[in-house]
């Protein structure tokens, strides 16, 4: 377990999700995320990834679904019932799942309208060029329409877009969807650049496990919506539940059984 | 053939419909901020004229200082029913919006028939009647200025979407969950867009009401502009302008010739065509995007 001192830039208390006030997606996820730190959160298809990170950057009311319970706190205030707007200003953003560049607008002008309306010309700027550093690729395609650009491109276009808000923690929603596992590597190793040089707090949701495990510090893993496990990263990559889990293939029974027993060991 | 009759037609129709343009550009401009095809446009445009008549006539002050004034007046009322009327329907199906629209018409027209009266009223913009002749062809001058004027909004706007604010604008009516997601006010900018579309429909109430003068019937400019719109791409600004000056020279060029013969009747039928043809068999119009139904 984590043994961090101070208090965490964000933390997840018992949050419970509803959607269309009926159906429950996830049912008290608790989750830390330390300043400064990289921290995973992974889980299969449907377990409940985006719906947390959902709730953190205040999406949900966009999908139609509401925080029933707990509380999400950060930097030490109760940011429940916030929008996704005052969200964004405390320096919270979400790289969404599937990236959702905007198509029509070219990589400039996606950069330009993530700017903070207070933001200076100067600053604009600055925080252009910022952005371009980390993704030297972009920089070359900066007036191209961003509808065409590659999948890579447009993940890293995402990426770059939250980075104009200032953000103080990023969370990015299975940024390697889709890539070939060398350009994954890449935008991994950006991501550790963003936050050693920045200082900024990343958590990561991610179905490569793998891939993931080797960045972050810590991980949780989330199934049907409730955390089962939650360790540093080598203990997880070293845990033969993850291992067969991600290494998957195996009759539905099989791993029915499998999950069965997994419950039983990491739900207290 | 008459080539000077049909060049006049044409070039008659053109400019007639760069006005039909700057109406169905304040439609544009809301669909594409918020998908909603706002039926109480035409409303909008006869709100906009009468507010004009309200502050030179009731509190009299000259032209140049009450159009402004009711531009001013018109980007309230924008931001007043979006919030009002169209931000609590966010998410309600498609029907329930058009009908909030139609809905908003009819109340912009009664409330104005019973401040106002039915009859029409003059708006005198102080150009003259007379015609102007451009060449050997003649022309409408209040129809030229206001074509001009039409274009210079169209360029106005374009200007506008290069701005920060623009950019936000356009990217908001690209993807409202990601435009949330990077803290872009999404209803500030939709608001912004039923302000601005107020606006521009108080100049073309201006120019309408000078040609035709002010009363109920302005509402109906609705049917037109909205088939300008529909041919342009429901999200296209371009498409409006050349979608409007193509309808107009059409509309022009045909019952110019046909009208003598059938007795008149044809301008209606060339808009009712149109609209039909374009549903049917281009409905995403000139240049609209393909994926438009979007909401
Ligand atoms: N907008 C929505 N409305 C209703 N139910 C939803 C909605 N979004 C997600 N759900 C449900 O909530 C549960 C969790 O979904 P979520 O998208 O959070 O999973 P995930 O872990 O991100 O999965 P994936 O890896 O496929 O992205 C699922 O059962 C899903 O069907
Ligand atoms: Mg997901």
């Amino acid at each position: 377990m984590t043994t961090a001192s101070a208090e965490p830039l964000l933390s997840l208390r018992n949050v419970e999700v509803v959607y269309d006030n009926v159906s429950l997606a996830v049912s008290g996820v608790s989750l830390d995320v330390p300043e400064g730190q990289l921290i995973a959160l992974l889980g299969a298809n449907g377990a409940g990834k985006s719906t947390t990170l959902r709730s953190i950057s205040g999406l949900l009311q966009a999908a139609r679904g509401k925080v029933t319970r707990g509380e999400i706190r950060y930097a030490g205030q109760l940011v429940n019932t916030l929008s996704p707007q005052d969200r964004v200003k405390l320096g919270i953003v979400q790289v969404l799942e599937g990236r959702h560049v905007f198509e029509q607008l070219t990589t400039n002008e996606n950069l330009e309208a993530a700017c903070p309306v207070e933001m200076s010309r100067a600053e604009m700027r600055s925080a252009l060029d910022r952005a371009y550093t980390f993704f030297p690729r972009l920089a070359e395609r900066r007036n191209a329409t961003s509808g065409y650009l590659s999948g890579g491109e447009q993940q890293m276009l995402a990426i770059a877009r939250a980075l104009m808000t200032r953000p103080r923690m990023l969370m990015l929603d299975e940024p390697s969807l889709g890539l070939s596992p060398m350009l994954t590597t890449e935008i991994f190793s950006i991501i550790r650049r963003i936050n050693r040089e920045e200082g900024i707090s990343v958590l990561l949701v991610e179905q490569n496990a793998f891939a993931a495990l080797d960045l972050v510090s810590h991980g949780y893993l989330i199934e049907s919506g409730r955390v089962v496990m939650h360790d540093t990263a080598t203990a997880m990559k070293n845990n033969p539940d993850i291992q067969e889990f991600y290494l998957g293939g195996h009759g539905v029974n099989f791993r029915d059984i499998k999950h069965y027993r997994r419950r039983k060991r990491w739900l207290t | 053939m008459d080539w000077i009759l049909f060049l006049e037609l044409a070039a008659n129709g053109a400019v007639t419909g760069l006005l039909y343009a700057m109406v169905a550009i304040s439609i544009v401009l809301i669909f594409k901020s918020s998908a909603v095809p706002n039926l109480a446009q035409g409303a909008l445009v006869m709100v906009g004229a009468y507010a004009v008549l309200a502050f030179s006539d009731w509190l009299g002050l000259p032209m140049w200082l009450a159009i402004p004034a009711a531009m001013v007046f018109m980007f309230g009322l924008g931001i007043g029913i979006e919030r009002h009327a169209l931000r609590r329907l966010a998410g309600q199906p498609i029907i329930m919006i058009l009908m909030m629209t139609l809905g908003l018409d009819i109340f912009l027209r009664g409330i104005t028939l019973a401040a106002f009266g039915g009859s029409a009223r003059r708006m005198d913009l102080g150009i003259s009647d007379d015609p102007l002749f451009v060449g050997q062809i003649l022309m409408s001058r209040v129809h030229l200025t206001g074509a001009a004027v039409a274009l210079m909004v169209f360029a106005a706007l374009v200007l506008f979407f290069r701005t920060r604010r623009g950019i936000r604008l356009r990217a908001i009516s690209n993807d409202y969950v990601a435009s949330w997601s990077v803290g872009i006010g999404v209803e500030q900018g939709v608001a912004l867009s039923w302000a601005l579309a107020a606006v521009i429909s108080t100049i073309a109430g201006v120019f309408w009401g000078a040609v035709q003068g002010v009363d109920q019937s302005l509402s109906l400019l609705l049917l037109k502009s909205l088939t300008v719109a529909v041919l342009g791409g429901l999200d296209s600004l371009p498409g409006a302008i050349v979608a409007g000056i193509l309808l107009g020279v059409l509309e022009s060029v045909v019952s110019g010739y046909l009208d003598p013969l059938v007795g008149g009747g044809s301008r209606e039928l060339v808009v009712a065509v149109t609209l039909i043809l374009t549903v049917l068999i281009r409905p995403h119009g000139l240049f609209g995007d393909r994926s438009v139904e979007r909401i």
